[in-house]
């Protein structure tokens, strides 16, 4: 026994073996792997702390929304614009957190998979669908933090965990630039919109929104984008180019506008040809994130529980939850759509209603205490879940890129008037001048895309966020003050770069 | 025989010889062996010391022989009367004790080590024996807060020294690493003999990587002497409240309260004979006075009137000159205070050794336990008297769909049973291959697997509500051995120079799996669990995992005294654990201690009244593993994703840790491996003292100790732009220095009498001295001190914040939250003291504004600081005991002090709600009922919970009903447990878990046990 005992002794390696979890010892070995760790880079999204910042970060600051009387301390400071805070900010940390989670598993992706002996073009595909992901993850990094940490290898020790930040805005934004061109050759166009995967569309239409965005920015004088290297013009013009293949290309015909205006917003069809790149969630999910509650943060609180809205200007009736009053509609913004606009009519309700019926609340004055988006509602709700989802990127809004791009040519116009008209609204002037026209068409965004977290990225290139957002104004603060949001200090502590 | 069947031919004379055996002071010595060496003759002495003898001849020599005395021999000469006087043997009082690897003779011991017996413990039924601890010794604390079935206690030793690791000592049964204290049910107490708690560095070093929480050494009961006895133990227990329960019994006194609290808040008052928002009529006030008839006794329906508990313990010893065995058996069975809740268990033990030649010995055990735990507890007791338990066609009534607390609908319907079973075996020898040179090697073998069934109906549980029936089946079972091997080896030189070495190896593989299974969804109720296909088809959830730990370790002790005066003792063990990062696999922990017997020393030698004086002073290095497996490893995570109208599973980089933020909301990731993580290390320094006075009447024993942890291991912050959250990384200190007494005294003693008693007395003082780097850690920072602090535990929803934290120079578990001075009395006095809005108004808290430096004169988060220490100043407790002849009575007095306990309760119950503040009764004592009111933790909810308690009583009677063999006897007793409690603590009991948080629950139990030990 003792003997026994000692062979067992001299034996033992003590190393471990990890049973029931994947590392990175035995993953990434079949086309299902390749796969599974690409749907988890969109799944880093789907998290509430993601989800829900994208209205904070696009809607609540702006002019447009207000927050209820008890918000949490992080969301009255974003829209106080409380900027002594914002370091500390757990929305804005959330946001910053998650889009870095995304580029390590887009990271992963793009390292792993590249090297596996697959097919070739599904490959492609996910390697492609990775470099759309960090590119996608480092805009909205760039538009709210400026320069970040550029990670472009996945995290594998503590060593690996800090990187410098970009150097400035031009090797921020061609790290951006040079995934997109990547992601565009790799990528192919699916038959029919995939809802929570992105193809190359999803590709060209990014790289339409960002160079679009900086060519605005440097035009408007914001602070710091002047001090790029590139030139306005040739921007414009490299933002039509790629527009041009979503909405002038023939052999795109996956997406297209939506005729019907109400079935954009259809839980129901999040594979319509307006979903270019939408988030993916469903109520049979088993926990937030992969279920959503988004639906309730718009929604006021009504006690009672479910009530009904009208369907457009019919009669259907249509069922929901009540919600928790987070996501508040401002009035005044409310009251500044044209009259008779389909968007302010339907898609903002001041009336709602029991199963028979009956007026149970209405805006004002009668237990409804704000007109509610309802962009996102689930009828077939289980308790607080619904498959609402968050919409990332519009075929509209690429249409309204083009047009802001192209200026007043006859394609653009053609396309921000199907957009007026499908909202029951009259076309734009004609024969405006290329200003005036850009002009009508930022106006035109401005309602097209209300809270879908757009508003304030189109106040931030046109260099107006301390002009056009009255509670930054009554403090006092300068376009250089508010160009960008403070790095969290969870990072600028943690990284010795930031020393 | 030769020789005896010689001495039969030489004389054929043969007497009968009787007499008395006694001590030196005349007293009759019991149970003394007075045998004819070489025949079959002998006798044991009776009650009285006297025995008698046969056939004894005439010029024969008889030995005497009884434990505790030196042997004699006595010619015989031909006296048919021989009175015998045995002289006390001085090697008893030394009794032996059992250390790691070995045992010495306790005034060898140059470490801090208490002994305890075990037979004073077990007039108390209980599952595990851990728990009966408390108080018995010096710097272990024992918190049993549960009372309910089979539940575990808390254990600490010298206080605590881990933030994220194991805080419990190991418990090691016959020299098998058991795992950690708290939950020994499958050792039934009653085959225990012994146990020793290891508390300084010296005596546990010998553990290394898992001596850090101190060591419990459990020796089970084996045969002795060549005799055959079968004993018989039953107990019976009965259970009552210590307490009267707190709850409404005037349903008028609760409307009203209920409507004030409402009205106040500016919400629709409920008690005005209306239907509410969920349908159901609240009767008025008026109502409830006149017509109203439901009054419903929830507490009759809930509780067992009086619930009985049964133990009932067999055993058999058997030994010869070359074998001996032990078998027992034993049904422990507990039924809890709630209706149908109840643990049992039934369980055998087993142990042979046996002779093969004389130097070699060998051993085997077995212990098999199963149990089941039906739990049904936590009913609501305290439900609406004013609901009614049934509807008129016989279903339980609800007040709402959402009604998940009907107990009898719960009690019938709900099913949540833990079936258990544990089996620990032992193969062992030990070979004397020369006389200073002993082998011994052992295997150790333990299994254990548990399967739990759960099933939550459609209707009446939240669970079975939300997923249209809930069934499920989790297993889990382990496997553990354990081999190990190691020599002694033990010379006196020069009959002053004395010599033991222990050296040897251990090799521990542990391993669990588990597996769950779960449905949901079930077309029809009537089987529950046990047909899981039932449940929907597409919503089965499985899951299933596994562990595997290896632990390779050397050891080594020396010890070394001259002239058993100076005794010198060096121990070093080496670890090498699977669960350390790759960098750091080995570790060593050495630990030497030094002790003078000053009473050897020939100016005190001769000092009659001065039995044992010894100085101690040890210190050494142990840890605390506290890290689970896998940690060190790079880990991917894995989350269902829903893409193209289908699940999908979606693995990658990072998995999700754990969760973080107000009410746990949003997620912690982690994976990055740390190459270099290790155990937690702990040195401590104690000094000692020992001391018998008086003929051993009086024992004293001091200790003195500092304890110091280090690289705690604790999760550290990483740059967030990495992907990843946290990391476990060994960064922190922890301090526990503290102070032991323990007094054991014989007063009084003679032929009838024995009085005495022990006092032990426990002082410990914990402090955190860093919480590692306050970056990477995250600390926050009390504004107004500076101090560096973390939230422990849960935030509480009742106060909407953490109650507990971590603070750089506090102890472990403080406090923290706001200072309230009286009730607001008037508006002006409301604003005037910082508040505003609603928390202004009279009748609210008036907190105060304890921070002006920010230039507010308001109450924030800045106006918080810590409000009290959950931790003990000390504790202590006195065992007294007498016994006039057959007769024995025990009392023993536990007590607690200065610890404070927050009350959730001190505003919420029928006994303080209606000292309200109100506008007749403006006390500060109170403020007003308001359903709405935001409460912040304030030192209005801590209170003291000190306690004196008269732990257990004993009154027993033993009846010797044979003087022909002093083992058989008859013991009769009657046991009082929780009999009463001194303290000023408001709720129903301040015995509350370590970081001092009363939640209510149900009062204390007090219970008689009524027990006969049958030995024959």
């Amino acid at each position: 026994m003792i003997f026994a005992g000692l062979v067992l002794v001299c034996g033992c390696s003590l190393e471990e073996y990890p049973y029931g979890f994947y590392s990175e010892n035995n993953f990434y070995k079949t086309v299902a792997d390749a796969e599974s760790g690409t749907n988890y880079i969109y799944d880093a999204i789907n998290y509430i702390e993601y989800s829900r910042a994208i209205v904070f970060l696009g809607d609540m600051n702006t002019d447009a929304m207000t927050p209820k009387g008890d918000a949490t301390a992080a969301t009255k400071e974003l829209d106080g614009w409380k900027m002594k805070t914002f370091n500390t900010n757990t929305t804005l940390y959330n946001f910053y957190k998650y889009s870095f989670i995304t580029i390590n598993r887009a990271n992963s992706v793009i390292e792993n998979v590249a090297k596996m002996n697959i097919d070739e073009n599904l490959k492609n595909r996910y390697v492609g669908e990775a470099y759309f992901m960090r590119a996608y993850s480092y805009f909205c990094l760039a538009r709210n933090f400026g320069c970040v940490p550029i990670h472009i290898k996945p995290t594998r020790t503590i060593e690996d965990a800090t990187m410098p930040p970009a150097e400035n805005l031009d090797v921020m934004w061609n790290q951006i630039f040079s995934d997109l061109d990547k992601a565009v050759d790799l990528m192919p166009i699916y038959d029919k919109p995939q809802t929570g995967r992105t193809d190359r569309v999803a590709a060209l239409a990014l790289q339409a929104k960002a160079y679009l965005y900086l060519a605005t920015a440097k035009e408007s004088g914001a602070p710091r984008y002047s001090e790029m290297s590139y030139d306005v013009e040739d921007y414009y013009q490299k933002a039509l180019a790629a527009a041009a293949k979503v909405v002038d290309d023939p052999a795109q015909t996956t997406y297209h506008f939506d005729d019907d205006l109400m079935a954009i917003y259809d839980v129901e069809k999040s594979d319509g040809p307006e979903h270019i790149f939408i988030m993916s969630m469903d109520r049979t999910g088993a926990s937030e994130g992969q279920y959503s509650k988004i639906s309730k943060m718009y929604i006021p609180y009504i006690s009672g529980g479910t009530f009904y809205l009208k369907q457009g200007n019919t009669d259907e009736m249509i069922k929901t939850h009540d919600g928790w009053s987070e996501y508040q509609t401002a009035i005044d913004f409310w009251n500044g759509f044209e009259t008779g606009d389909r968007r302010h009519d339907w898609l903002f309700c001041d009336k709602v209603y029991d199963a028979s019926g009956t007026l149970v609340a209405s805006y004002p004055g009668n237990k409804l205490s704000y007109p509610f988006c309802r962009k996102f509602i689930d009828p077939d709700f289980v308790g607080d879940k619904t498959s609402t989802k968050p919409m990332l990127i519009r075929y509209s809004d690429i249409a309204l890129v083009y047009a802001e791009a192209a200026g007043p040519t006859t394609r653009a116009y053609e396309l921000v008037n199907y957009i007026r008209s499908r909202a029951g609204l009259g076309a734009v002037t004609a024969g405006l001048s290329k200003t005036a026209f850009r002009d009508a068409i930022r106006q035109e965004r401005i309602y097209e895309l209300a809270f879908e977290g757009d508003y304030c990225y189109d106040l931030r290139r046109l260099n107006k966020l301390h002009t056009d957002i009255s509670e930054a104004k009554g403090q006092g603060w300068t376009a250089e003050d508010m160009v960008f949001y403070p790095i969290p200090s969870l990072e600028t502590d943690l990284n010795p770069y930031y020393k | 025989m030769a020789a005896s069947v010689f001495t039969f031919a030489q004389t054929n004379q043969k007497l009968s010889v009787s007499g008395v055996v006694r001590d030196v002071t005349g007293q009759p010595v019991v149970g003394a062996s007075i045998v004819l060496p070489g025949s079959t003759i002998g006798t044991i002495s009776g009650i009285d010391g006297d025995y008698a003898l046969r056939n004894v001849p005439a010029d024969a020599t008889i030995a005497v022989e009884c434990l505790g005395f030196k042997s004699v021999q006595i010619a015989v000469g031909g006296r048919a009367k021989i009175d015998i006087v045995l002289e006390e043997d001085a090697m008893f009082i030394e009794e032996t004790v059992v250390v790691g690897y070995g045992q010495m003779k306790k005034s060898d011991l140059t470490g801090s080590v208490s002994s305890v017996k075990t037979e004073i413990l077990t007039d108390t039924p209980s599952s595990s024996i851990d728990g009966l601890l408390q108080g018995r010794v010096a710097g272990v604390q024992v918190i049993n807060n549960s009372q309910d079935p089979g539940a575990g206690s808390t254990i600490r030793i010298r206080g605590n020294s881990s933030l994220n690791g194991s805080n419990s000592p190991l418990v090691v049964i016959d020299g098998f690493p058991y795992g950690e204290a708290g939950a020994l049910n499958s050792i039934n107490p009653q085959d225990i003999i012994s146990m020793e708690v290891l508390k300084d560095a010296s005596a546990s070093a010998i553990y290394g990587s898992r001596g850090a929480n101190g060591v419990i050494l459990i020796t089970t009961r084996k045969a002795k002497g060549n005799v055959t006895r079968v004993s018989v133990r039953q107990q019976t227990t009965i259970s009552s409240f210590s307490t009267p329960l707190d709850i409404w019994r005037d349903p008028v006194l609760m409307a009203m309260i209920s409507n004030e609290g409402r009205k106040n808040a500016g919400l629709t008052e409920q008690y005005v004979g209306a239907v509410n928002t969920n349908g159901i009529y609240y009767p008025s006030i008026n109502e409830l006075q006149t017509t109203w008839d439901t009054n419903t006794k929830w507490d009759e329906i809930v509780f067992r009137a009086c619930p009985v508990s049964d133990n009932t313990t067999i055993q058999i010893q058997s030994s010869n000159d070359r074998t001996m065995f032990t078998a027992s058996a034993n049904y422990y069975l507990d039924n809890g205070i709630y209706i149908k809740d109840s643990y049992y268990k039934y369980g055998g033990n087993f142990a042979v050794e046996h002779k093969i030649i004389d130097n070699l010995k060998l051993k085997a055990s077995a212990n098999i336990t199963g149990s089941k735990r039906h739990d049904n507890g936590y009913l609501s007791y305290n439900r609406n008297p004013i609901f009614p338990v049934y509807n008129e066609d016989g279903s339980y009534w609800q007040y709402s769909v959402q009604d998940y607390y009907h107990p009898l609908a719960i009690t019938e319907l709900q099913k949540n049973d833990k079936t258990g079973m544990n089996l620990i075996s032992y193969f062992g020898a030990d070979y004397q291959i020369l006389p200073c040179l002993n082998v011994t090697a052992q295997l150790n073998y333990k299994h254990g697997e548990t399967v739990q069934d759960v099933y939550y109906p459609k209707k009446y549980t939240q669970k079975g509500v939300f997923n249209d029936g809930y069934g499920g089946i989790q297993n889990w079972k382990d496997n553990n051995i354990v081999v190990e091997a190691y020599a002694t080896f033990d010379k006196t030189f020069a009959e002053k120079h004395h010599v033991t070495a222990m050296a040897g190896y251990s090799y521990e593989n542990y391993s669990s799996r588990s597996s769950g299974l779960a449905a949901v969804g079930f077309v029809n109720e009537s089987l529950g669990n046990e047909n899981l296909a039932a449940g929907d088809p597409e919503k089965y959830q499985i899951s299933n995992s596994a562990y595997k730990t290896e632990l390779v370790s050397g050891m080594l002790r020396l010890n070394y005294s001259y002239a058993n005066r100076y005794l010198v003792t060096f121990t070093a063990r080496t670890d090498g654990s699977s669960k350390f990062g790759a960098n750091n696999k080995w570790a060593f922990f050495p630990s030497g201690a030094f002790s003078w017997k000053m009473n050897e020393e020939s100016w005190l030698k001769d000092v009659k009244w001065l039995d044992l004086l010894k100085l101690r002073a040890s210190y050494g290095i142990s840890g605390n593993q506290g890290i689970s497996a896998y940690q060190t490893l790079s880990r991917y995570g894995q989350h269902k994703y829903y893409t193209d109208g289908q699940w999908v599973t979606a693995i990658g980089p990072g998995y999700q840790s754990g969760y973080t933020g107000q009410g746990g909301i949003y997620a912690v990731w982690s994976g990055i491996p740390n190459t270099g993580l290790k155990w937690e290390t702990t040195s401590q320094v104690d000094f000692g003292i020992d001391a018998s006075f008086f003929d051993n009447r009086l024992n004293v024993t001091i200790d003195a100790y500092y304890k110091h942890t280090s690289d705690l291991l604790r999760q550290r912050n990483i740059a967030v732009s990495s992907g990843y959250d946290k990391m476990w990384v060994n960064d922190g200190e922890i301090a526990n220095k503290g102070f032991e007494v323990t007094l054991d005294g014989v007063f009084f003693r003679n032929r009838d009498w024995n009085v005495g008693g022990t006092f032990v007395f426990s002082l410990n003082r914990n402090k955190v001295l860093s919480l590692g780097n306050s970056v990477e850690a995250g600390l926050n920072t009390d504004t107004r001190t500076g101090m560096q602090f973390e939230f422990y535990g849960n935030s509480l929803e009742q106060y909407r914040s953490y109650t507990n934290i971590l603070a750089v120079g506090q102890p472990m578990y403080v406090f923290y939250g706001y200072v309230v001075n009286g009730v607001v009395q008037s508006l002006a006095e409301g604003l005037d003291a910082g508040l505003s809005g609603d928390d202004a108004q009279p009748g609210e808290f008036k907190y105060v504004n304890i921070y002006n430096a920010d230039r507010l004169d308001t109450i924030n988060e800045d106006d918080r600081c810590i409000i009290g220490d959950p931790n003990p100043d000390f504790t202590t407790s006195l065992a007294l005991n007498a016994s006039w002849k057959g007769l024995d009575f025990s009392i023993f007095f536990n007590g607690v002090f200065g610890n404070d306990v927050l009350n959730t309760k001190r505003f919420s119950m029928p006994s303080n709600q209606p000292m309200r503040w109100t506008v007749d009764n403006p006390t500060n004592d109170y403020p007003r009922l308001n359903d709405n009111r935001q409460t912040k933790l304030s030192n209005w909810w801590i209170e003291d919970g000190s306690f004196v308690r008269i732990q257990t009583a004993t009154l027993g009677y033993t009846w010797h009903y044979t003087k022909k063999d002093y083992g058989r006897k008859l013991r009769f007793y009657v046991s009082g447990d929780n009999l009463y409690t001194f303290t000023k603590f408001s709720g129903y009991d301040p015995e509350v878990s370590a970081t001092g948080i009363y939640s209510g629950g149900y009062p204390r139990l007090r219970k008689f046990t009524f027990g006969v030990d049958f030995t024959f």
